[in-house]
Parts: structure tokens; sequence; C-alpha cells
């Protein structure tokens, strides 16, 4: 139950408004955010725009095909989006703009550019990671001015999540591109110091009600380590 | 003096056929990156398994047909094994070491002598670090083996066999250190302690490996020197379809 | 494409608006082996712009149909991520720019890989795009081919590629996104080191003759520093040991 060596490299591009690689074992993953001017969705007007989205990168395994993204690069996405938006760690009413119609958009791009496995837990601290140091652009006339900024991004609780691979009664936490592959199916918790905000069990195979329980104690233990290193 | 050649890399002033060049007919140039010998020859430190007639090579069945198995050898090539050139049967996921029998200009491997390795599980090593893994007159691989106590099969694609009985881990280990020094002279000795330390038993003469199990190339392949496989890897100017011929 | 911005791109004293001079290369680093996945890797950092190449081969030929029994495919891909520009988010998915960058690079190393000693196979390279800042074309060519070296691919030369521009009506080497989107001409070309031919060509805008043969010397006279980095990159990155990672924070250098 320990995870391989976690490393993170805070604001390497500069030309996205916030950035971070995060390494867990030989997984590589960035996260780019932009930030934008967008027209919010019709039925929150007020808020800003959250938009993730994890791009598989055929550089990144040798079975990462060109292509529009297929379903395991969508529940990435998916799964760590809601660990970010459940624990609020974005304040999307404060990127509403005053006097506008439009509001604040920030589009969170993972790219994977190395996969041995546990992409969620790697995705969501590069996530993290970057929008800690994400500035937001200056608005002036309606327009943003990118090379002055307002101030960094605002950030509420801190999500980090622990995924398991599940090998009969047994749980690997952290698994490498093998141990996932050879599982019958993993099980992410992603939690705040609180409460757990977003959860995911993926692929076939059961889960006993006492192993979810176990399973969540221990994210919630692990979490603290976790939460220290994207502190930094 | 050994020196570090990239592609493009000048080698000879003169035309010459060597492996892992190419000529322009004025001059010579390396084609990969590679280790240039004080004996004048390219010794590649990178790159795909080039299979030729008699290799031993260890891989997976991945489909099964009455006319014969397909096997996974990690590289791009195609593998074949008649049902005619086996007296055993596999099943699919079966983990084998089989002899290359012939390589067509197409590089598809036809292969025989098939036998099913089980209770061990494989390591990889790039295919060019293969002859360093094995050594002059296996001197490597007793070393592992000896240390590890395991048995190691050695595929000339990279696939390395370790049995179950034995320091899995360690055996893994040293094969990490063979890829990343593989370079660096003096590797044996350097194993025999390294290994000599982490398991306390004495390296300096370990007993010699048997290998009547397995098939008869993995006897014969260790006559020829460290590095080379007396392959002729030559690229003469422009396209030429000759590249692939086989002495 | 010419007008009033064009006057402040190059002072009296010749010197540019990054402060460099009419033939200087923006600073420069090339690290290889960088990826634990792909057979071979690179990520060039030049000026601004951070660019990773990743390549898998030779290896099975998908779609069938496209395997030649004669040679490897040589498919390159070029890619820009969507956080890579400094304004707007990119839209997912390779442009028509994208598209027309990928061929001509593919068509670059179709000259130089030795593509008849894998038949049937394709040799994929993935070019991606992290940061632009102009000349991206050029620093994508850069690492595609030291990624390829870095693979084992046999090749017959390491080929590297410079753009050249005009502003200011004075021939310039190496333009920035600023200069090329305020200057009179943009001239990406590659070449081999052995000989100088030159295996990418692409040209825009407006340049007299004897403009682009001084553009030609220029490009070509600067890829041999480029192609020296190469070379330090390759050889420095084979000594790595353990687990490789990709330095994204890497500053680049000086070229001399």
């Amino acid at each position: 139950m320990q995870y391989r060596e976690i490393d993170i490299e805070r604001n390497p591009l500069q030309n996205a408004e916030g950035s971070a690689i995060c390494r867990i074992g030989k997984t590589q993953v960035i996260a780019g955010v932009k930030i934008d001017l967008a027209t919010p969705f019709a039925d929150r007007p007020d808020e800003g725009v959250l938009s993730m989205s994890a791009e598989f990168t055929p550089l990144g395994a040798s079975h990462f095909e060109p292509g529009p993204p297929r379903v395991d690069a969508i529940e990435v996405a998916r799964v760590v989006d809601r660990a970010i938006r459940s624990a609020e760690t974005i304040n999307l009413k404060s990127m509403k703009i005053e006097g506008m119609d439009k509001v604040l958009a920030a589009y969170i791009d993972l790219w994977i550019i190395d996969h041995d496995g546990n992409l969620f837990d790697a995705g969501l601290m590069a996530s993290m990671a970057a929008l800690m140091n994400t500035r937001i652009p200056k608005v002036e006339d309606g327009k943003l001015i990118r090379n002055e900024t307002s101030g960094n991004m605002k950030i509420g609780a801190i999500p980090v999540s622990c995924t398991f691979a599940k090998y009969g009664d047994h749980f690997l936490l952290d698994p490498d591109f093998v141990e996932e592959s050879g599982a019958e199916g993993t099980m992410t918790v992603a939690t705040t110091p609180e409460f757990m905000c977003s959860g995911q069990k993926s692929g076939p195979g059961a889960l006993t009600q006492k192993n979810i329980m176990e399973l969540i104690d221990i994210s919630f233990e692990q979490g603290k380590n976790l939460r220290r290193i994207i502190e930094g | 003096m050994t020196r570090i050649l990239v592609p493009g890399e000048e080698v000879a002033q003169s035309s010459q056929r060597l492996a892992y060049t190419y000529t322009d007919g004025q001059k010579t140039y390396a084609t990969v990156i590679s280790l240039f010998s004080p004996e004048g020859k390219v010794i590649p430190l990178q790159g795909p398994y080039e299979p030729i007639m008699d290799d031993a090579v260890i891989g997976f069945v991945s489909d099964s047909r009455h006319s014969g198995y397909d096997v996974q050898i990690g590289s791009a090539n195609k593998c074949f094994l008649s049902s005619r050139e086996t007296r055993s049967s596999f099943k699919l996921s079966d983990m084998i070491m089989a002899r290359i029998k012939s390589v067509d200009e197409t590089g598809t491997i036809d292969l025989t002598d098939a036998r099913l390795l089980k209770d061990g599980q494989l390591a990889k090593i790039s295919p060019v670090k293969v002859p360093r893994l094995i050594g002059k007159k296996n001197s490597m691989i007793n070393l592992l083996s000896h240390a590890t106590g395991c048995q190691i099969y050695v595929g000339r694609n990279g696939m390395v066999f370790i049995s179950n009985e034995g320091d899995f881990s360690l055996a893994r280990e040293a094969i990490a250190i063979v890829e990343d020094q593989a370079h660096i002279s003096g590797l044996t000795d350097r194993m025999a302690q390294f290994l000599a330390d982490k398991t306390g038993k004495d390296m300096s003469n370990p007993p010699e490996v048997q290998y009547d199990s397995m098939p008869r190339s993995e006897g014969g392949s260790h006559s020829r020197d460290e590095y080379s496989r007396d392959r002729p890897r030559r690229h003469s100017g422009g396209f030429s379809r000759r590249s692939n011929e086989r002495r | 494409m010419s007008n009033d911005p064009t006057k402040k791109l190059i002072d009296d004293k010749g010197i540019r608006l990054d402060g460099r001079q009419i033939d200087q290369l923006r600073d420069v680093k090339i690290i290889s082996r960088v990826l634990n996945n792909a057979d071979g890797s690179c990520l060039v950092v030049w000026g601004k712009n951070k660019i990773l190449a990743g390549v898998y081969g030779p290896r099975e030929c998908i779609p069938r149909h496209d395997a030649s029994p004669y040679r490897s495919k040589v498919r390159c891909r070029y890619n820009m991520a969507p956080f890579c520009s400094l304004e707007e988010h990119g839209r997912s998915g390779p442009s028509r720019r994208s598209q027309e960058l990928s061929k001509v690079i593919s068509e670059a190393f179709e000259n130089v890989i030795i593509a008849e000693s894998f038949p049937k196979t394709a040799i994929d390279v993935f070019i991606d795009v992290l940061q632009s800042d102009g000349g991206t074309r050029c620093a994508a060519l850069t690492a595609a081919a030291v990624a390829i070296a870095d693979a084992g691919i046999p090749c017959k030369d390491l080929v590297c590629a410079v753009a050249v521009g005009k502003i200011g009506d004075t021939v310039v080497l190496d333009l920035s996104k600023d200069e090329d989107n305020f200057g009179q001409s943009d001239n990406p070309m590659a070449f081999a080191s052995r000989n100088g031919d030159v295996l990418l060509y692409q040209m825009d805008g407006l340049l007299t003759r004897e403009e682009t043969e001084t553009a030609l010397k220029m490009a070509q006279e600067a890829s041999k520093k480029i192609h020296a980095l190469q070379v330090e990159a390759l050889k420095e990155g084979f000594e790595k040991k353990g687990i490789k990672f990709l330095p994204l924070s890497i500053k680049p250098e000086q070229v001399q």
C-alpha cells in the first residue's frame, strides 16, 4: 500500500495560464490550464465555465492511437473533473465578470505523455498543481489582456485521489500499467480533508461493501500525504 | 579508442562495407547510435531486433490454428510456428522458447524446436544488449544464475525468462544494470562484485549452467564474440533492396 | 503582412526586438530519452517553443493495407496541444496546418530513414507542440530526428531544420512568433548534415532572388550549430540510467 516516487514540476509552461507535470513512477502527465472568455451555460448564467479533457496522445503508449478520445480518456477526464467540481476547488461564481454577459472559462487539458498506470491520481495531482499556480488575465473593455494578471486563481479545498487495483480480495494502491491490465478492475476515491468528493469503480469485477469502506478509509489517510506533496 | 557514433557521423574516408553503416560511394557513415570499437566494428547501442536463422527467441502464443501457432516476440516481425515443426502442442498465451528456422525477405519468421516455458516470468532487455547479457562463453549469464538461483533463458529478441524458484527481483535488477551499462567495459567484474555484495555468495567461479535442455542454437551462438553477431547490415546509397540480403 | 510594425522589429543598429543580431539563433536546448514507453524520444526547447517527439517502431503497420512489402511506412504526426499558444485555448484534433506539416515532415524523413530494413512495418513519429512561439515546424523536425536516432532506427543522416525570414527588408535568421506575424516572409528549411541537401523547403511572403540565396546560406550555416546540439543530446541521452523523465522546466542555452 505504497505510492511509487511522486514528483511535481510547477509552471513548466509560460503560454498556458497554469501548468504542471506530475510523475508517479514512470507515468508522466502534463496538465495545462487556459483561461478564456466564454458564454456561460444557459442554466447557470452567473457561473464561470470549467471544462476538463484528457488526451491519450499517441506518444504516451504503444496502444494509444491518434483520433478522437476513446472512452478511457473520457473517463479519466470526467472522474478528475468531478473531484475538482465537487470539492469546489474553483469558485465558479467568482468567475462572473461585472457588466458582461461573458464569464471566465478555465480549460484544463491532461496530456498523457507516458502511461505506466494510475492516470487518475497523476491527472488529478497535475491538475491541482496547475490550478494552484494559474494566473487570471486582466479583463479590460470586455477583452482579456493576457500579459497582465489580476492575480492567481483562488483555490478552495484541494482534492486528491487514491486508485486501487483489485485482485480477488487484495487491493494494490497506485497500480502500474501491468498491474492495472491484469486486475479485475480498479477503484478510485477522491477526498478532501473532510469529504469524499469523487468515486469511480472502473472495469468489471465486484467489490464487497466492506472493500469499499476499507478503501475509503485508506484514501482519507493517504490523502494527507498526497496533499502535502501538491502544496509543495 | 571507443567513441560514440550518431547517424550520419563519418566512420571512414572511403567507401566501405561495414555493418550498421551507409556509404554514398565516397565516404562511410554510421546509421545508428553506436560504439566504434578499437577493432573498427560498429556496435549498436539501441535498435529493434533483427532476426537471423538459428536465433533462439522467446515469445507468447497469440493465435492457434490447425496449421500452427502465431507467436508474439515483441518485435514487428510476424512469427509462425508450424504444427509440423514441433511435437508439443500449445495454448493461447503460452510462453515458449523456439529456434528460428528461416526469415524471409519481408521479415516473416518461421520457428522450429519450440518448448513450453512455465513457472517463471519475463523480463525485457534491448535486443542489441543481449550479447552482453549472455557474456563471453556465457560468463554473465552464469553469474546471474548462480547468484539468484533462477534458471534464466535469454532470447535473442530481448525477452528473458526467469524461473520462479530463486531471487526473481535480484535477477530483474541485474538485467536492468546490464541494460544501463552494457557499453561500459569491465561490466562482468562489476556485476560479480554487485552480486557478491547482494547475496554474500562467492562469485569468483560460478558453475557452468547446463543448457542441454535448450534448443541447440543457445550453445552454438556463444562461440561468437561478445558484441558482434556477424550480421550483414549494410546500407548502400540510394534505394536498394539488397540491404535485406543475408550471407 | 507588411505594415508599420515592421519598422520596430529591427532597429538602426540591426538589433531585433528580443535583442538578437540578424543571424543569431534563439537559445536552444535539446534533450533525448525523456519518455519511458516510447522507443525513442526528444524534448527541444527552442526560444519559448517546447516540443516533444516520441517514436514507436518499427512496429506492426495498422491498417494492414498501408504496409509495403519493400519498406517500412514512415508516418509523422505533428500536433499542437490546446494549451500551447499564448492566445485562446486551441481546438482538439489536428488542424489543416498540422496535417500539412505532418506531410512535409514525413517526407523529409522518408529521405533519411533506411526503411528498406524493415518491410511491412510502420515507424510512427509523434510530435507534440506543448508550447509555441514561432518556428515550431523546425523545432518539431529537429526533435523528431533525435527521437528516431534515439530509438536506434537506422538513418543515413541526422537532419535538422531552421527558418529564415525577412523583417524590415532584411533577411534574418530564426523568426520568433511576433517577427513572423509582422514580417515580410517566412522560409523554413531542413538540411542533411552530411552534404547540405535540402529535405524540407517552404516559403511565403516576398523574397528577391538574391534574398532566397542569402536565406539558404544563412539557414545552412545555422543548421550546423543545431546539428551539433542534436549530437550532444544523443550522446548524453544514452548514458541515462533508470526511470526517464521529461525536464519540461529546463531553460534553453545560448547557441555558440
